[in-house]
């Protein structure tokens, strides 16, 4: 089965080296993340570069989780400061497609991180990632090899 | 699930999200409309559902979306 995405823009502004730019395109996609019977819907940014998931620490509250009783992982962020994160067993779900993750909750200021990160564990060893900006398309491949809208697809909503 | 085609455009946050700084946003599934708005996720999720949106989708609106160079 392949979930079809479209990029996101989200609003920027104007510096120095992009005097002109207001926006910025990211290959961020909802997710669903749950634990036990408690579940949130959730925008994650799809990050090739990041060794592991990690989600904001109050989304791990939310769900329920005991986020320092994880195992503690300390590595160096977007603002070149050690940081942490616990790691909990959880679950994710793409596009109908539920995955157990071991992923990261942090423990640093929610303030600079805009999305949920999806990196290589538990993200880019389950899914065949194709991003084309091109098109502004964001395809995630499983087993199966058919093509769903993923975002029109969910009903009942407003 | 049978096999559509979307649009080739980029969904387009960058208006509906510029006036929140720093705080938590939730969205509607279909729409992408701003349902709540807040500091704490728990409040702003109830108050997503109060509307009506029984899964509404959550993001973190930084005070600056910034240039991102490499995660982690």
């Amino acid at each position: 089965m392949a979930l079809k995405f479209p990029y996101k823009k989200f609003p920027q502004n104007p510096n120095e080296a992009f005097p002109d730019h207001k926006q910025v395109q990211r290959p961020v996609i909802p997710i669903t993340i749950r634990y036990k019977k408690k579940e949130i819907d959730y925008l994650a940014l799809i990050d090739s570069g990041v060794d592991f998931c990690i989600f904001h620490g109050e989304v791990g509250q939310y769900l329920g989780v005991d986020i320092k009783s994880g195992r503690k992982l300390e590595f160096f962020g977007i603002t070149g400061q050690k940081e942490a994160a616990y790691f909990h067993e959880i679950t994710i779900c793409i596009g109908g497609h539920n995955k157990k993750c071991y992923c990261g909750f942090s423990e640093f200021d929610n303030s600079k991180l805009p999305y949920g990160i999806l990196g290589q564990k538990s993200f880019f060893d389950s899914f065949r990632v194709m991003m084309d900006y091109t098109k502004n398309r964001i395809e995630l491949s499983t087993a199966e090899n058919r093509v769903v809208d993923v975002e029109t697809k969910k009903s009942g909503s407003t | 699930m049978k096999t559509t085609l979307i649009q080739n455009q980029a969904q387009d946050l960058s208006k509906i999200l510029k006036p929140y700084n720093d705080e938590w946003v939730a969205l509607s599934q279909r729409n992408s409309r701003v349902l709540s708005n807040g500091h704490n996720l728990e409040k702003v999720i109830e108050k997503a559902h109060k509307k009506g949106e029984k899964h509404p989708i959550v993001t973190r609106v930084p005070k600056d979306y910034g240039n991102y160079v490499l995660g982690f």
